[in-house]
């Protein structure tokens, strides 16, 4: 009986814990991604002023931003092939001044650096701002070359 | 006299009536003769062939719309207007061979498997498989020509006839590199064998046999990789560099700049690299990469979206995986758009 008792016990921790992170994920949606530095993920006294090194000079990485409810922010991978899954929401958390996305199907992570955050409506007050500069530059836009396609 | 009422009344009615007569008369204007509204409006719309491997390096059959995501100029797009099947079904591939003295150790090889190419590979019809060479020596008599190093086409519309096979074996290596000149001679090709043989629903594949140095071209690589996209043409490179040099399934390892030439051209293309292997198995010769090129070609889809950013110029591209991130998605890299009236 105790053991039986023990074992209940063990197994219910077990899933308490596996579980535990789910509850505390919060969930925001990439809305662009683009191919920059990484020097983000290099700095260090030894790397800012030492020897250039080549595989850091060559590399670039992956920088998402990623909309929530109140906060934008702009995260940086930690190598070329570190993505984030495009899909329409994602799980995240911030974990010791990382972000943490849960990659779909699965319970694991990949961390992300922080690079920027900004408030939601700071950042659509700008967005909106660099739109209207765009559509004033050029409004028009039709027969466009080879990958484009005019609809009536 | 009439009563406030009345005049209030009578006012209301004329202002009704007057109201009802102008909407007719702006709907009469409207529906014109055919009595149908028009509205008329144009959209951009951003049309692209691609297709997606798993992580085995095998072309996925089936794929829905919401395993991806569009990434356009930065902006990811997941709001797609048509997601279909491609509809080409047929290919018109070249082959362009380099001939020059730094792949002399494997051009024999790389011969011989572009004969088991042109022989064996019988869905490809007879007018749709081209050879061109550039470097080396002519052994033969090709086009009279003696010995030269600048691209050659050495066959067309006919490359399985036996005098055309005897041509292909008597090729020698050595000489110079132009590679790049050779890219752009192959999109010439192509653009004129498309026009000349109305084959506008064949695919375009450039399989290129080279160790992607280039050593005399009068074009840069940009300029070559520009005319091949320009083509709408796929470029599947096989690498015949050492074996060392030759690029791992690491994207971007470390490999000799050859390699990573050929690997870029091909991803900027939307086609695949392959190694080319002297070993006894020779998991990439030519017919197992024209394998790839017709399954590929059986499993791409065409999605259609809204163009996103309305900014002239060079739009970059990359589907990326919405779930799996083991999938891989080939689409060329990007296009150019042109506001209208530039």
């Amino acid at each position: 009986m105790k053991s039986t008792l023990q074992l209940a016990l063990v197994l219910t921790s077990i899933s308490m814990a596996l579980a535990a992170p789910i509850g505390i994920y919060q969930h925001g949606t990439v809305v662009r991604m683009r191919m920059g530095d990484c020097m983000l993920m290099h700095r260090g006294f030894m790397n800012q002023f030492g020897p250039p090194q080549a595989a850091a000079v060559e590399e670039s990485c992956p920088e998402y931003t990623l909309v929530t409810d109140k906060v934008v922010f702009l995260i940086v991978g930690k190598s070329s092939n570190q993505l984030v899954p495009l899909a329409e929401v994602i799980d995240f958390r911030l974990v010791n001044k990382e972000l943490a996305v849960r990659m779909d199907d699965a319970r694991k992570e990949s961390k992300f650096a922080i690079k920027e955050m900004t408030l939601r409506s700071e950042w659509e007050r700008i967005q909106k701002h660099i739109e209207d500069r765009l559509n004033d530059s050029s409004h028009q836009a039709v027969d466009t070359s080879m990958a484009l396609r005019n609809r009536e | 006299m009439f009563a406030h009422w009345q005049i209030r009344s009578a006012l209301l009615a004329l202002s009704v009536l007057t109201s009802v007569l102008a909407c007719t008369a702006a709907a009469d204007d409207t529906n014109g003769s055919s009595g149908l509204t028009t509205y008329r409006s144009t959209v951009s719309e951003v049309r692209v062939t691609f297709f997606a491997t798993d992580e085995s390096n095998h072309p996925l059959a089936s794929l829905t719309k919401s395993d991806f995501a569009v990434v356009d100029n930065e902006r990811v797009v997941r709001n797609f207007r048509s997601f279909t099947h491609s509809n080409e079904t047929s290919l018109d591939v070249v082959a362009l061979v380099d001939l020059s003295e730094s792949v002399a150790p494997r051009l024999r090889a790389a011969m011989s498997d572009m004969l088991q190419l042109v022989a064996q590979e019988q869905s490809i019809p007879n007018d749709n498989i081209s050879v061109l060479s550039f470097g080396g020596t002519l052994g033969g008599t090709v086009g009279g020509a003696s010995s030269s190093f600048r691209p050659a086409v050495l066959c067309t519309s006919g490359c399985r006839a036996p005098d055309s096979m005897s041509k292909l074996l008597a090729m020698k290596s050595g000489g110079t590199t132009p590679l790049f000149d050779a890219l752009i001679f192959a999109a010439d090709f192509i653009s004129q064998h498309r026009h000349a043989g109305g084959r506008g629903d064949a695919r375009p594949v450039l399989i290129l046999f080279s160790d992607g140095y280039d050593t005399i071209s009068l074009h840069s690589a940009r300029e070559a990789l520009q005319a091949v996209l320009d083509e709408g043409a796929l470029i599947y490179s096989v690498d015949m560099g050492k074996p060392e040099n030759q690029s791992s399934n690491e994207p971007w390892g470390n490999q000799a700049s050859g390699s990573m030439f050929l690997r870029r051209v091909s991803d900027a293309t939307g086609g695949r690299y392959f190694f080319f292997s002297l070993g006894s198995s020779r998991p990439d010769g030519a017919a197992s990469v024209l394998n790839a090129v017709i399954e590929d070609l059986r499993a791409s889809y065409v999605v259609t979206y809204d163009l996103p950013s309305h900014q002239p110029g060079f739009h970059s591209l990359r589907l990326l995986p919405t779930h799996n991130l083991k999938l891989t998605f080939h689409s060329r890299t990007g296009y150019d758009y042109e506001p209208s009236g530039h």
